[in-house]
């Protein structure tokens, strides 16, 4: 960390009379002993998706604090030339507390928050930690081998469909999840995979969809930050699994359920340590456990046993009897990658490059 | 009443004058109406749009660092469109001179050498002609419409970048996800000032622009392209090559948009991911038309286009104002001034009544 010299302080001070000065023009009155909080969304905020989650939890902030809190939310920041200088003008307008909410504000996190040692730093989907950048992340594969348990006992032609984003390891963790969930009901189910190479793009999506229709699947994931699978699959009588928000009312009476993010208790306890001078920066990694996976209502066209199950596996998840990447497992090759009586480590998870035995489709 | 549209038979000096400040006038008023009838001060709005982004020190570092691109690639599209060569693709070109620079900067065997930043700037400027060249043969050759050309090898482009950062070129400290490792000390461009991103990259700018300056204003060959622009018949019969005037035009605007990418990687971004043009290339074209194809033009078009940004996030985090009214803000701003331009080279006359 470099040590503050006198021109830096002046330097700063300036900069942030300054902004703070200009702050106080449209009426915004600062208030010493008041919480600033900013947060920068990735898209405008919509009734469903990643961001929509996200601004729960500021809602959440809001709630609680009121009038004690100062709010700030700036969205639409997704590359990161553009994250680093919203970062750093947060920063600079003296913001306590501030969240990045994509992978891609990472990089310009980590070149500002050292600038601002003071700042409380929050990073979701971060990698790396600094002493004032924590980092939070959802154990998604959780939600998806519940899911994929339901999947498991509703899909009649043994073969479900995934569409994910990107081929990283959040995705890939995830889709080898639901495969798993799905194999632990009916062991030669497959998984035909697609990536869009982006998270919004409602078409391409459509697309996929259909195409993993047309191959057969009866049961459609899709992690994206759209309705889109959900949607097509309705229409086309499949059934569907939603993520980040419940996306009940696109799936056409089809949504079996949805994985969703909660992460309210994560804002919440940030926003209090900060206010407390109690906020230090911690790398969190959250699932079923800790209320940060959510399954929504189960659809209720849905077999008892299959709700059961479902229900009977997130229990035993949260209980830690139950690992979605226990032994015996073996990868895409039928090479075994975990012996009976093991589990991947996390380290192993939060990296997976590599299909589970039973997906079909290839990584990048 | 009926109204003519008809082209002038001079570019008007005074409308050349006027037309900024028509457009200035409109977007005030408009917007003013905009803004009350959402229940924003129209002042306070207009203030923390073009005014409190400038402010600061590092606002003015950010204006500066996000104009720089916009510029130098204006400038190059500029040559190619005075000659009726249609670069629609200077994206695609940024991306590959991105990817050229920072393959240099990671496995160039001469990591220590204070040759490093130099062979990224010539990789990038390669790379950006060479993915121009490919629509330029076409041209030349198979008379291919550039238009599409271009555009089509953009996407080409991106999925190459995405090839790279998701498998061969991927951070093997990463944990997988789609980056780079990060450029080396030696492979990035110094700041001016440790608390602020505007680095030296700058001065390619202002040499690119003094460069299309004297091309276009000065150079006989400038003259020749831009006759091959307006009249291509005349420019045919007093003898000037088209076919040069294909290859210049796009081999220009290819290497300042290889060059800004290259400044970009080497620049605030440091590393490549999926995503690293906040589409420069395609807002350089606005910027183009803006300056009106004149490199002094441009750089106030692009120091425009770069406070719109710079303002449509102040408003949002000053005044709490959706972005999506900011991008309505700005669509209005470039629409009248591009539409006043419009007026330079037409004038709308009155016809008489007729009596029938």
């Amino acid at each position: 960390m470099k040590r503050a010299t006198r021109r830096d302080i002046l330097k700063y001070g300036a900069a942030t009379g300054l902004a703070a000065g200009l702050a106080n023009l449209p009426g915004a009155a600062r208030a010493e002993g008041k919480l600033k909080v900013g947060a920068v969304y990735v898209s405008p905020v919509s009734e469903i998706g990643w961001t929509k989650q996200h601004s729960l939890g500021i809602e959440a902030i809001r709630a609680e604090f009121g009038d004690d809190a100062e709010i700030t939310v700036i969205d639409s920041i997704f590359r990161p030339q553009d994250a680093e200088r919203v970062f750093r003008q947060l920063a600079g307008a003296g913001n306590d507390l501030i969240f990045g909410t994509s992978f891609s504000h990472g990089t310009p996190m980590q070149k500002v928050a050292p600038r601002f040692p003071k700042t409380a730093f929050e990073h979701c989907s971060g990698i790396k930690h600094l002493k004032n950048l924590g980092t939070f992340e959802a154990k998604y594969f959780e939600g998806t081998y519940v899911a994929g348990v339901a999947a498991g006992h509703v899909s009649k032609s043994a073969k479900i469909g995934f569409i994910g984003g990107f081929p990283i390891p959040d995705i890939v963790g995830p889709a080898n999840a639901l495969l798993r969930g799905a194999q632990s009901v009916n062991p030669d189910i497959t998984c035909n995979v697609i990536f869009l190479n982006s998270w919004f793009d409602p078409g391409k999506e459509k697309e996929a969809a259909k195409t993993l229709i047309a191959q057969g699947c009866d049961v459609i994931c899709s992690m994206t930050d759209t309705a889109t699978g959900v949607q097509v699959a309705g229409e086309n009588d499949a059934w569907s699994i939603g993520y980040a928000s419940d996306m009940a009312p696109f799936g056409n009476g089809k949504h079996l359920t949805a994985f969703t993010l909660n992460w309210v208790p994560v804002y919440l306890q940030a926003a209090r340590d900060t206010a407390n001078g109690t906020w230090t920066s911690n790398e969190r990694w959250l699932g079923l456990a800790d209320d940060v996976i959510q399954m929504s209502p189960y659809n209720d066209d849905l077999p008892p046993e299959a709700t059961a199950a479902a229900e009977k596996a997130r229990a035993e998840i949260i209980a830690g009897t139950l690992h979605p990447f226990g032994g015996e497992l073996k990868d895409q090759s039928g090479a075994l990658r975990v012996e009976t009586g093991q589990s991947l480590s996390d380290g192993g998870i939060r990296s997976i490059d590599w299909f589970v035995e039973g997906m079909i489709g290839k990584l990048g | 009443m009926l109204f003519k549209i008809e082209p002038r038979a001079e570019p008007s000096r005074q409308m050349s004058i006027a037309a900024p400040l028509i457009a200035t006038g409109l977007t005030i008023v408009v917007s003013s109406l905009f803004f009350l009838s959402l229940g924003y001060n129209p002042l306070v709005t207009l203030y923390t749009f073009f005014i409190e982004p400038l402010t600061t020190m590092n606002g003015i570092s950010e204006w500066l660092l996000k104009a720089s691109p916009l510029i130098l690639i204006a400038c190059g599209l500029a040559i190619g469109f005075r000659a009726n060569v249609w670069n629609i693709g200077a994206e695609g070109q940024l991306i590959m001179g991105a990817i050229a620079a920072t393959g240099v900067g990671l496995f160039a065997p001469w990591q220590d050498s204070p040759l490093l930043l130099p062979s990224m700037v010539i990789a990038g400027m390669l790379a950006g002609m060479a993915w121009a060249a490919v629509p330029a043969f076409l041209k030349d050759r198979m008379n291919t419409n550039e238009i599409l050309v271009t555009l089509m090898l953009t996407y080409v482009a991106t999925l190459i970048l995405s090839y790279l950062v998701h498998g061969p070129w991927r951070d093997p400290d990463g944990y997988n996800f789609p980056q780079t490792a990060l450029l080396p000390y030696n492979g990035m461009f110094e700041v001016f000032d440790y608390s602020y991103r505007l680095n030296t990259s700058i001065f390619f700018t202002v040499v690119v622009v003094a460069i299309t300056w004297l091309f276009t204003e000065r150079s006989f060959l400038g003259y020749k392209m831009s006759v091959g622009g307006v009249a291509p018949a005349a420019a045919r019969f007093a003898g000037f090559n088209a076919s040069a005037s294909i290859w210049i035009g796009l081999l220009a605007s290819g290497a300042a948009a290889g060059l800004a990418g290259m400044m970009e990687a080497a620049g605030p971004l440091g590393q490549l991911s999926p995503q690293i043009s906040p589409g420069y290339g395609f807002a350089a074209i606005i910027v183009a038309f803006v300056g009106r194809l004149n490199a002094l033009g441009i750089v106030l078009g692009g120091l425009l286009l770069s406070l719109l940004y710079l303002g449509g996030e102040t408003v949002q985090m000053s005044l709490g104002l959706p972005s999506s009214i900011a991008l309505i803000f700005q669509g209005m701003l470039l629409f009248f001034l591009l539409a006043s331009n419009f007026l330079i080279n037409f004038r709308i006359r009155k016809l008489a009544m007729r009596t029938a």
